[in-house]
């Protein structure tokens, strides 16, 4: 069993690249890549469907998704986002998911801090209270001990 | 649906892709449970694939898997993704729901205590 996942998650990386494949064996290295890449893969995804053309009422749903993902930035923020979850992968295979998961709330944070940025969405305070409300429900659905 | 006007609302379609997406590692895991029961412990990458490919519930895990991507994209096309994004974790509340009701799982006071307080941050930012 251990094996079959050992040659899951380093088959594709076994003697391509010997340097990253060192670094992301550090669990923080692997876990910090994949909330970068699964951040910035969703704000270009979000950027790219921000900027596609308007399709008329009458074409159906499944031209309007060929559509809406066939174009650069959809393309190059789901290859990014592929590229975090490959990291995710790395980091649970080297730390307890009880400890990751909470960690990985942090990306809810960065995701509101870059689309109030790069996207000029706006955040009612109720959305805010809400997201500080999801980060604190992790953290105490994977703490330790009696709360 | 063929040459109609798909006008699904774009948060029904964000909330089917939550679900779906939950219900897809229910499948995954599943599939891979089965897959280390009948897999022997060494062999090659290609017999593995095979392994892989032969096992309906990873099939399962692939439809639910495209479908709620393909949901989740032409949801976002309309929603702020500081609106859509944080809604993940209805997957968090769904899978501890489901493993409980259907694995027979235990889940004790403190997570039920985290799945309300959780799905109250999801009504607030559905509402926001």
């Amino acid at each position: 069993m251990e094996s079959t996942r050992a040659a899951f998650l380093c088959a594709p990386s076994a003697g391509r690249d010997a340097t990253s494949a060192s670094l992301l064996s550090h669990w923080w290295v692997a876990f910090a890549a994949s909330s970068v890449f699964v951040v910035s893969g969703h704000l270009l995804i979000k950027a790219g469907l921000n900027g596609s053309a308007p399709l008329p009422a009458n074409i159906s749903a499944g031209i309007r998704i060929l559509h809406s993902v066939f174009q650069f930035k959809v393309l190059a923020g789901l290859l990014i986002y592929l590229m975090g979850t490959v990291c995710w992968m790395r980091a649970v295979s080297q730390k307890e998911i009880s400890f990751l998961y909470p960690l990985s709330s942090v990306n809810f944070v960065l995701i509101a801090a870059a689309s109030m940025i790069f996207l000029q969405e706006i955040l009612s305070g109720r959305r805010i209270v809400g997201i500080v409300l999801v980060i604190v429900g992790m953290v105490l659905m994977n703490a330790r001990g009696k709360v | 649906m063929r040459g109609e006007k798909f006008d699904m609302n774009p948060k029904t379609m964000i909330w089917i892709s939550v679900t779906l997406s939950a219900v897809a590692q229910i499948f995954l895991k599943q599939g891979l449970t089965r897959l280390q029961t009948r897999t022997p412990a060494s062999q090659s990458l290609f017999s593995l694939t095979i392994c892989v490919v032969s096992q309906p519930f990873i099939w399962l895990w692939g439809i639910c898997f495209v479908a709620a991507m393909g949901l989740w994209l032409s949801g976002l096309q309309k929603l702020d993704l500081s609106y859509a994004y944080p809604l993940v974790s209805v997957g968090y509340v769904l899978v501890t729901i489901l493993s409980a009701a259907v694995v027979r799982e235990r889940v004790d006071g403190r997570r039920w205590l985290a799945v309300g307080v959780i799905s109250l941050g999801v009504i607030l930012i559905a509402g926001s």
